[in-house]
């Protein structure tokens, strides 16, 4: 954990669209564990589905990728470039703790590439690779 | 070296989505811009992770990956450079 400051106030995302919870362990630029509590009073849990609340897959994305955008400089804005191989492997339901793990794999220029995956306890039930570009140094297309 | 050739290109096409078969690349067209395969900085990324995990080279910065990932045979050429391969 980092001492001066928490960590989690770099995440530019405000309610309702904040998918980490807390920081159980960070290696700025190589590793992070992060939680993310999943309630019924998750607005998204209204509509999907109504009287069958489940955490939509893409949301488990979603917080996989902000939990991977913690791992970038401080002071950093990144924006969704692509998402590889997502699988999901079972329904994320009101009451389940989330654990998303993220590993760096590799970055060139503005884009970074992050592995991601998604625990309840300790079953599997999502993962990803991840690539984010940091928007604050956009540059042109090409390498 | 032919061989580096050979495996760089087997690695493009399955790797990227280029719609083309491995003996179809050129070993000089220009990965990037629209004379050469068109190819964008997330198709570059897929290309750096793979050489890394195919070949064991490290590309680690943009002027780096500018000057390799010019052609199948600028990057071959960067593996043997590299005693890899």
């Amino acid at each position: 954990m980092e001492l001066n400051g928490d960590p989690l106030s770099r995440l530019p995302h405000g309610i309702p669209f904040r998918f980490v919870d807390r920081i159980l362990e960070l290696i700025p630029g190589e590793r992070i564990v992060s939680l993310k509590n999943v309630t019924m009073n998750d607005p998204c849990m209204q509509g999907h589905f109504p009287g069958n609340p489940i955490m939509p897959g893409v949301l488990l994305l979603e917080a996989m990728a902000q939990t991977s955008g913690l791992l970038l400089p401080k002071g950093s804005s990144a924006l969704l470039a692509q998402v590889k191989d997502a699988r999901f492997r079972r329904p994320v339901v009101p009451g389940d703790q989330v654990r998303i793990e993220a590993v760096r794999l590799t970055g060139l220029g503005t884009l970074h590439r992050f592995a991601a995956k998604a625990f309840v306890e300790s079953e599997p039930v999502a993962e990803a690779e991840i690539v984010l570009a940091v928007s604050n140094a956009v540059g042109k297309d090409g390498v | 070296m032919n061989e580096i050739v050979q495996r760089v290109r087997v690695l493009l096409s399955t790797r990227l989505k280029l719609g083309k078969a491995a003996e179809e690349l050129g070993d000089d067209t220009p990965l990037f811009g629209p004379e050469g395969l068109g190819l964008d900085s997330i198709d570059a990324l897929e290309l750096v992770l793979g050489l890394e995990k195919e070949f064991g080279v490290v590309i680690e910065d943009r002027p780096t990956a500018v000057k390799v990932l010019a052609s199948i045979k600028t990057i071959a050429e960067f593996i043997q450079t590299q005693g890899k391969g």
